[in-house]
């Protein structure tokens, strides 16, 4: 497998490990270990974990493999972005501009997730330095976490200088452009063989350290009853339409589905590449990160150090409060804590960049195929433009400015991805051919239940979802009636909020502009497709 | 942790860990000539004929 490629001669991954721990390293993210434990706990432990797995084998498995088959076929056109991917399966003139969500989302999403990833860094710098050591109190931790973000309410203590979140940033933006400019074996395989064993082993150091932690004098809570709170065997909740949802839409975000990068990662394998049991085995890995390793770290130690009220408490709070918080102030009452601290930012860097990394590969194959620009010079271009915008949600932050974007390109746009791409693979280009796509190389034969799964129940899902959130939150976050980040719209943020979904609709814009110059300069022919570029598995 | 618990846990963790384990046993025990890393099966299967694979 991946001895020969299909998008460049030059391109491909360099060993069968490595594309599964990169597919892997892309979809473990932050949300592994923050988003799924609060989840899970706010949804009610055993009912979310019921339709969780169904969610999972109803939707995550098979949008994995649509994904795959999506991006395995546009590579043999030398297409690596969603605007050819999807010409070179719909034969319309629409499809390409339809594809078009595929570009804007994963480069909105790389820009401000790479800021999210840039805290991790700085906080694994100041558990090192025992920056925050003192501050024992949950209240205490989250104006220090304001104080780095530059948010400074009035009589709030000051921990650091202004330029700190910039100079974090700018690292680990720089960081990510490097090893992306090294390419697909070279650059991004390469960290993945390193990231993600370090993540593995991090992330079972933290789970085994918090586990065997005794329960502490004055709470009385142990570790065992933090997995309580998330294995709670209470079905009462399963009926609820909202767990449902919330369970879904965590599957959804876990596997890193709707971005193009996982497509864009398989774009460079031949036909006679597996993809069905690559599929599974990306699936697996990061179901083991997310319910065996993220489950057992941060929710149980909440719970031993702050007690079961208090954890509940916590949950509702929200992911990012739970990991900058609360885990700072539990490591400082651990022994060797500074070093646990490193370990749990590190982990949480770790996980952050094997997923930012993957979200520029569509944008730096458009330019590539369509437009013959060299990898390394596209990426540092696109770094360039990650730097101007990301310094936005700096400078912006506490306006909800990536609130907007969270929402609009890390929430709703990835849905819309995964719907769009749904209907052309599995209807558009019919089951039979998607289902024989998938099947090309194969190491497994996928059973055969899955192929109804994928063209009916998957898009129902998806359907489900898009229209429920978009009844629920879209319609009133786009009428400002509530902010994207949750409670009122102050009139102050309103300007930034506009600016901040006009930027969205402005790099739409731009990538219709570069999608209907790349079709004229290289002269394709909507109706005719692409000419196929891999030879090596026909006789 | 209450009995519920600890078999909903086990039942979670066997589900993950067991597909994990399986995936990668199959990934790395299937030899390929094509495969680089030298796994996968001897010769690429062919597609499943129209209607599905049998």
């Amino acid at each position: 497998m991946a001895s020969s490629t299909t998008n460049n001669p030059n391109e491909a991954w360099g060993s069968r490990i490595g594309l599964i721990l990169a597919m892997a390293g892309n979809a473990v993210g932050l949300g592994n270990f923050l988003r799924f434990p609060t989840q899970a706990t706010a949804n009610g432990g055993g009912s979310f974990m019921v339709t969780y797995f169904i969610a999972l084998l109803l939707l995550g498995i098979p949008l994995m493999w649509i994904e795959w088959g999506v991006g395995r076929n546009g590579g043999l056109y030398r297409k690596g972005h969603l605007p050819g991917m999807f010409a070179a399966i719909w034969k319309h003139p629409a499809a390409k501009y339809v594809g078009v969500v595929g570009m804007v989302v994963p480069l909105t999403v790389m820009i401000y997730y790479t800021y999210i990833e840039s805290w991790t860094a700085a906080f694994a710098w100041f558990s090192l330095t025992k920056d925050y050591w003192g501050i024992t109190t949950q209240e205490g931790m989250v104006e220090y976490l304001r104080s780095f973000q530059g948010i400074r309410a009035e009589g709030a203590t000051v921990y650091h200088q202004s330029w700190t979140p910039y100079a974090f940033f700018i690292g680990t933006l720089a960081i990510n452009i490097y090893v992306l400019s090294k390419g697909i074996s070279g650059g991004i395989e390469k960290l993945a063989k390193i990231g993600m064993p370090i993540l593995f082993f991090l992330a079972i150091v933290l789970a085994i350290s918090i586990v065997m932690m005794p329960p502490q004098p004055g709470i009385g809570s142990s570790p065992l009853q933090g997995l309580e709170f998330i294995y709670s065997a209470d079905l009462s909740r399963i009926g609820e339409p909202s767990v449902w949802l919330a369970s879904a839409g965590q599957i959804f975000f876990t596997l890193s589905v709707g971005m193009g990068s996982l497509q864009a990662y398989a774009s460079y394998l031949s036909k006679k590449d597996d993809i069905a049991l690559n599929g599974i085995a990306t699936a697996s890995t990061n179901e083991v990160a997310e319910v065996v390793l993220g489950g057992t770290i941060a929710i149980p130690a909440a719970v031993t150090f702050f007690g079961v009220a208090g954890a509940m408490a916590i949950a509702q709070g929200g992911s990012f409060n739970l990991g900058f918080a609360t885990m700072p102030v539990v490591f400082q009452q651990m022994p060797m804590g500074n070093l646990l601290g490193v370990a749990w930012f590190g982990l949480l860097f770790f996980a952050g960049i094997t997923s930012s990394v993957s979200m520029l590969t569509p944008t730096v194959a458009f330019f590539r195929e369509e437009f013959g620009f060299r990898r390394a010079q596209t990426a540092w271009i696109l770094g360039g433009v990650a730097l101007l915008f990301g310094l936005m949600h700096v400078q912006w932050l506490q306006y909800g400015f990536l609130d907007e974007w969270d929402y609009w390109a890390g929430t709703f746009g990835l849905v819309l991805v995964a719907v769009l791409e749904t209907v052309i693979f599995m209807w558009i280009f019919k089951p039979e051919n998607a289902w024989k796509s998938i099947h090309m190389g194969a190491d497994i034969q996928i059973p055969r239940i899955f192929k109804f799964i994928m063209t009916y129940v998957t898009p129902i899902y998806l359907f489900i979802i898009l229209g429920w959130w978009g009844w629920q939150d879209a319609i009133p976050i786009l009428l400002n009636e509530r902010a994207a980040g949750g409670g009122p719209v102050a009139a102050e943020n309103i300007p930034y909020i506009t600016m901040s979904r006009g930027i969205i609709v402005l790099f739409a814009v731009v990538f219709l502009v570069f999608i209907r110059a790349a079709w004229k300069r290289n002269k394709y022919d909507d109706r005719k497709g692409f000419e196929l570029a891999d030879r090596s598995g026909e006789a | 942790m209450s009995t519920g618990a600890i078999i909903f846990m086990t039942l979670s963790w066997a589900f993950v860990l067991g597909l994990m384990a399986w995936a990668f046993y199959r990934l790395l025990t299937h030899k390929a000539h094509h495969d680089p890393d030298g796994i996968g099966p001897k010769s690429p299967p062919m597609p499943p004929a129209k209607g599905g694979a049998k």
